[in-house]
C-alpha cells in the first residue's frame, strides 16, 4: 500500500504536474484547490503526508497548517511547505506555523522526493 | 692816495669808528630775522661825523642777477625793494671779484648810478660760504672821504653782517621746517580722524598751497578701472575742477603720471603739453608731482602760480611739494583700503539680508541681536518680535526646548549641524536644517550665528523618492513572482516529460527537453538575481543567521556543481582542513555565492582544474574563513577586472554573448559579502586563470559593527 499524499495547490498546472510526477513514483495523490478544502481533507486522517502551498486564496498555507495542527489526531501529520517566494523569513514562518519541512517552487523534484521519503520513513 | 690816511685822522674819529662797529654788533645780535640784520648794519654804521652819510645793503637775486635793496639809510625816495640791474652802478665790481672797491670821486666814475652830485663811495662785498651774496654800499657826500681805517672797519662790519645773515637764514629755514612739520602733523591728524578722502585731499592741497605761497592747486587720484586721473580736490585755481578726468599723459598731472617724475612748467599757456581742460584759467606756472606708493601710481598733485612774476624754485619748492606728495599718496591709499573694507562689509551685509537662508545672530546669553528678512519670513516674527528676545524661547515649545538650548549652547563653542523642528509665530511647525557657528571677533567670542534652512520640501521630496523606490522594488518583486509562475510550469513539465520519454527510450527528444529545462533554470536564476538586487537596493534584503557545519555546506556546493564541472571536462580539487568546525552566518547566501563563483569558474575553463580552497584567517578583527575558487581558464586583464563587481558588467560585452549571464552575480556577491562583514577579491592574469576569494567572519555575531540582522541589513 503506497503512501497517500494530499497536495494543496491552487495553480492548476503546478497541481497537474506535481500530482502526475508523484503518481508516476507510485504515490496516491489527492488534490485540494484552496486552504479551506486542504484543511478539511487533512483532518480526515486519510493522508500520510501533506504538500502545502503557502500562497493560497481565502485561507493561506500558514493559517491552513495551524488549523490542521490544531485538529486532534493531525498534530503529527507530516506537512511540507511549498512557496514560490524564495523570500527570507518564509521558511521560519512555515516552520513556526507547524510545517515539518520546506521547499521552494519550482520544485526540484528529486530534492522534494528526498524530503518526502525522509519524513515518511521517520514517521514509520 | 687817500687824503686822510690813518695817521692824519684825529683820535676822536678812531673812537667813533669803534663805537659804530660796537653799535652794529649790538644791533645785529638783537636782530630777529634777516631783514633786521640788514637794517641794523646800516643803522649801526650810520655816522655823519665819519662821513658814513648814505648806506645800503643789496643782495644779489640769483634768477636775474639784479641787486635788490634790503635796507638803507640816508637815501631818499628810494623804493624799498629797489632793483639795480646788472651792468649798472659801481657796486657791481665788488660783487664780481668779491673785494672791497673804493671810488674817491663818484663824478668821475662812468658807471655811477647817479644819485649824488659829488662824493665818494666804498663797496664792500658780503660773502657767505665762499660766495658773494650781496654788497654793502657806503657813500659820503664829500669826495675822498675814506681811508684805510674806514676800509678796515667796514670790512669787519661786512664780515659780522655776513655771519649774522647766515645765522638768520639758518633760523628762517629752521622756522620753515617747523611750520612744514606742523602742517604735516595737522594733515596727518585729519587723515586719521576723518577717513574721507576728499576732505583729506582738500586739506593737503590747502596746506601745500599755503606753504608754497602759491595761488592754487589740485589733487587727482588714479581710478584703476579706467586708468584715468580724477580730480578730487581743487584749491583756488580759477574754476571748480573737481571731477575733471585727465588721461595719462594729458596736461601737467597726466604728464607726471606717465613719467613718474615731478615737473615744473614756467609758462603753462605756452607749454605744448597743456590740457584743453585748463585753457580757460589764468595759470601762469605749474609744478606737478606724481603720488606714489612705492613705485605704484595712486594720483598726482599740482600747484600753480597765477602771478606771472612768480616762478617755482627747482630746489626749495620742489622739496616742499615732495614732502607733501607721500602724505597725499598715503591718504589715497588708506582711503582706498578703507573703501574696500567698507565695500566688503556692505557686501556681506547684503549677502545676509538677501540670503534665502534664515540667519540670526545671538549674544552669549542667547538673545537675538539681529535677524535677517529670511528669518522673519520663515518664522513669522518681525524684527520687533525677535531682536532682544531669547531665540530658543521664541521658536521652540516646552518639549523641544531642551534640544534647542543644547544646540545653542554648543554653538557658542564649536560649529554644530543638525535637523530639527521649530515653531513659527502662528504655532505651526517647520522642519529645518540647523547650522550654528560661534562668532569670534579678534579671537574673542561675542556670540553665535544660527542658520535655518527650511527642509520641509526636501523631506517631502525624500519621502516621495523613498516611496517611489519602494514601489519600484515592490514592482520588481511582484513581477519576478509573476514570471516565476509560468516558469514553474515550463521547468516542471519539461522535467516530467523528460522522465517519461527516457522511460520510453526516445533519447533524441530527451536531449531537446533537457535544453528547454536548462534554459528555464537559467531564466529562473536571472530572475532570482534581479529580485535579490532589487531587495538589496530597497534595503529589504534579509539575513537569517544560523549555525552550520562548513564541511556540510562545502559538500553540498560540490554535489550541486558536480555536473557543471564535468560539462567542460574540468577537474575539481578541494583543499580544506578537517577542523574548520561550524560557521555562524546566512547559509543560503554563503552557498549562493560559492555556487555562483564555482559556476563562473566552470563556465570560463575548459579541460582545466578548478580548485576550491577553504582556510581559516584569524587576526585582530576576528576569525574569518576564506573561500577561494581558482581556475586555470581564460583569465582577465586589469581593464577587464576594473568593473567586474559593478552591476550589469562582465569582463567585456562579448563575454555575455559567449557565456550568458546577467552580470549581476558578482555584484550581488560583493554586496552580500559587505553586508555580512566580509569582502570579495579577485586575482587574475590573461591566460593564467583567475582566483576569486570570499572572506567572511566565522561568526557574524562577533562583528564589531552592527550585524545586518533580520530587520533588514540593506544599505544605509
Amino acid at each position: 500500500m503506497m503512501p497517500k499524499i494530499l497536495l494543496v495547490e491552487d495553480n492548476e498546472m503546478n497541481r497537474d504536474m506535481l500530482s502526475r510526477r508523484l503518481e508516476r513514483k507510485g504515490y496516491e495523490v489527492a488534490i485540494a484547490v484552496d486552504g479551506a478544502e486542504g484543511v478539511e481533507k487533512a483532518k480526515s486522517g486519510e493522508f500520510d503526508l501533506v504538500l502545502m502551498d503557502m500562497s493560497l486564496p481565502e485561507i493561506d498555507g500558514w493559517e491552513a497548517t495551524r488549523q490542521v495542527r490544531a485538529h486532534p489526531g493531525a498534530e503529527k501529520l507530516p506537512i511540507i511547505a511549498l512557496t514560490a517566494h524564495a523570500m527570507a523569513g518564509d521558511r521560519e514562518k512555515a516552520l513556526e506555523a507547524g510545517c515539518d519541512d520546506y521547499d521552494t517552487k519550482p520544485v526540484e523534484f528529486k530534492r522534494l522526493l528526498g524530503k518526502i521519503e525522509a519524513l515518511l520513513n521517520a514517521d514509520a | 692816495m687817500s687824503a686822510r690816511d690813518s695817521n692824519a685822522v684825529p683820535n676822536g674819529l678812531v673812537g667813533r669808528r669803534q663805537a659804530a662797529l660796537l653799535r652794529l654788533t649790538t644791533a645785529i645780535a638783537a636782530a630777529k630775522d634777516e631783514h633786521e640784520v640788514y637794517q641794523s648794519i646800516v643803522d649801526g654804521l650810520h655816522d655823519e661825523a665819519l662821513g658814513y652819510n648814505f648806506l645800503g645793503v643789496f643782495l644779489v637775486e640769483p634768477e636775474s642777477g639784479d641787486r635788490v635793496l634790503q635796507a638803507s639809510v640816508g637815501w631818499e625816495d628810494v623804493p624799498t625793494d629797489m632793483h639795480v640791474h646788472s651792468g649798472e652802478g659801481l657796486s657791481e665790481e665788488a660783487i664780481r671779484d668779491g673785494k672791497l672797491h673804493y671810488t674817491a670821486d663818484v663824478t668821475k666814475a662812468s658807471r655811477y648810478f647817479a644819485s649824488l652830485a659829488s662824493g665818494s663811495e666804498v663797496d664792500v662785498p658780503l660773502r657767505m660760504d665762499g660766495e658773494t651774496i650781496g654788497v654793502l654800499v657806503v657813500e659820503s657826500s664829500e669826495p675822498d672821504a675814506f681811508g684805510e681805517d674806514d676800509f678796515e672797519i667796514l670790512t669787519a662790519a661786512a664780515t659780522q653782517a655776513s655771519i649774522a645773515v647766515g645765522r638768520a637764514r639758518l633760523l628762517a629755514a629752521e622756522r620753515q621746517r617747523a611750520a612744514e612739520f606742523e602742517a604735516l602733523i595737522e594733515t596727518m591728524g585729519i587723515m586719521s580722524s576723518e577717513l574721507e578722502l576728499t576732505k583729506v585731499l582738500q586739506a593737503v592741497i590747502a596746506r601745500a598751497v599755503a606753504l608754497l605761497r602759491a595761488s592754487g592747486g589740485e589733487v587727482a587720484i588714479l581710478e584703476p578701472e579706467t586708468n584715468e586721473l580724477v580730480v578730487l580736490a581743487s584749491e583756488n585755481i580759477g574754476k571748480d575742477s573737481v571731477g575733471t578726468r585727465i588721461a595719462i599723459g594729458e596736461g601737467a598731472m597726466g604728464t607726471v603720471a606717465e613719467t613718474m617724475e615731478p615737473v615744473i612748467i614756467p609758462s603753462y599757456h605756452e607749454w605744448l603739453g597743456q590740457s584743453p581742460k585748463y585753457s580757460d584759467i589764468t595759470v601762469h606756472s605749474v609744478m606737478a608731482a606724481p603720488l606714489l606708493i612705492g613705485k605704484r601710481l595712486v594720483g598726482a598733485i599740482a600747484i600753480v602760480h597765477s602771478d606771472p612774476e612768480r616762478l617755482f624754485n627747482k630746489e626749495e619748492d620742489l622739496r616742499l611739494l615732495r614732502s607733501f606728495a607721500p602724505q597725499a599718496a598715503i591718504a589715497i591709499e588708506n582711503a582706498g583700503l578703507y573703501t574696500a573694507a567698507q565695500r566688503q562689509k556692505q557686501y556681506f551685509e547684503q549677502v545676509v539680508v538677501n540670503s534665502p537662508v534664515a540667519i540670526v545672530t545671538l549674544d552669549p546669553e542667547h538673545n537675538i541681536v539681529d535677524a535677517n528678512p529670511a528669518f522673519q519670513t520663515l518664522f513669522g516674527f518681525s524684527e520687533e518680535d525677535s531682536v532682544g528676545h531669547n531665540l530658543d524661547e521664541l521658536i521652540t515649545t516646552e518639549e523641544s526646548r531642551k534640544d534647542a538650548v543644547q544646540y545653542t549652547t554648543q554653538a557658542l563653542d564649536s560649529p554644530i549641524r543638525g535637523i530639527g523642528r521649530r515653531k513659527r509665530k502662528d504655532g505651526s511647525w517647520v522642519d529645518v536644517e540647523i547650522l550654528g557657528v560661534p562668532v569670534l571677533v579678534d579671537g574673542e567670542r561675542v556670540g553665535l550665528m544660527g542658520m535655518y534652512h527650511d527642509i520641509t520640501e526636501l523631506l517631502e521630496a525624500r519621502r516621495e523618492a523613498e516611496a517611489a523606490n519602494t514601489a519600484k522594488s515592490q514592482f520588481l518583486a511582484n513581477m519576478s513572482h509573476e514570471l516565476r509562475t509560468p516558469l514553474n510550469a515550463i521547468i516542471g513539465y519539461s522535467e516530467m516529460i523528460q522522465e517519461e520519454v527516457e522511460e520510453l527510450g526516445h533519447d533524441e527528444i530527451s536531449k531537446d527537453l533537457q535544453k528547454v529545462h536548462t534554459a528555464g533554470r537559467h531564466l529562473l536564476s536571472l530572475i532570482n538575481d534581479i529580485l535579490d538586487l532589487s531587495k538589496i537596493e530597497a534595503g529589504k534584503m534579509e539575513f537569517h543567521i544560523e549555525t552550520f557545519s562548513v564541511h556540510s555546506m562545502i559538500q553540498n556546493v560540490l554535489d550541486t556543481t558536480e555536473p557543471l564541472v564535468k560539462t567542460n571536462r574540468n577537474t575539481r580539487v578541494l583543499e580544506m582542513p578537517d577542523d574548520l568546525g561550524d560557521m555562524r552566518s546566512d547559509l543560503t547566501k554563503v552557498r549562493q555565492m560559492l555556487l555562483n563563483l564555482m559556476s563562473n569558474a566552470c563556465k570560463f575553463t575548459e579541460d582545466g582544474t578548478i580548485t576550491l580552497t577553504v582556510e581559516p584567517d584569524e587576526h585582530a578583527q576576528g576569525r574569518f574563513i576564506v573561500f577561494s575558487i581558482s581556475d586555470t581558464g581564460l583569465g582577465m586583464t586589469p581593464e577587464q577586472m576594473a568593473n567586474l563587481f559593478e552591476e550589469f558588467t562582465q569582463a567585456d560585452s562579448s563575454t555575455s554573448a559567449r557565456f550568458g549571464g546577467t552580470g549581476l552575480g558578482l555584484a550581488i556577491t560583493r554586496r552580500f559579502c559587505h553586508m555580512m562583514g566580509g569582502d570579495v577579491q579577485v586575482k587574475s592574469k590573461p591566460g593564467e586563470g583567475s582566483t576569486f576569494s570570499i572572506r567572511l567572519p566565522q561568526s557574524i555575531d562577533e562583528l564589531a559593527t552592527e550585524p545586518p540582522g533580520a530587520q533588514g541589513g540593506g544599505q544605509k
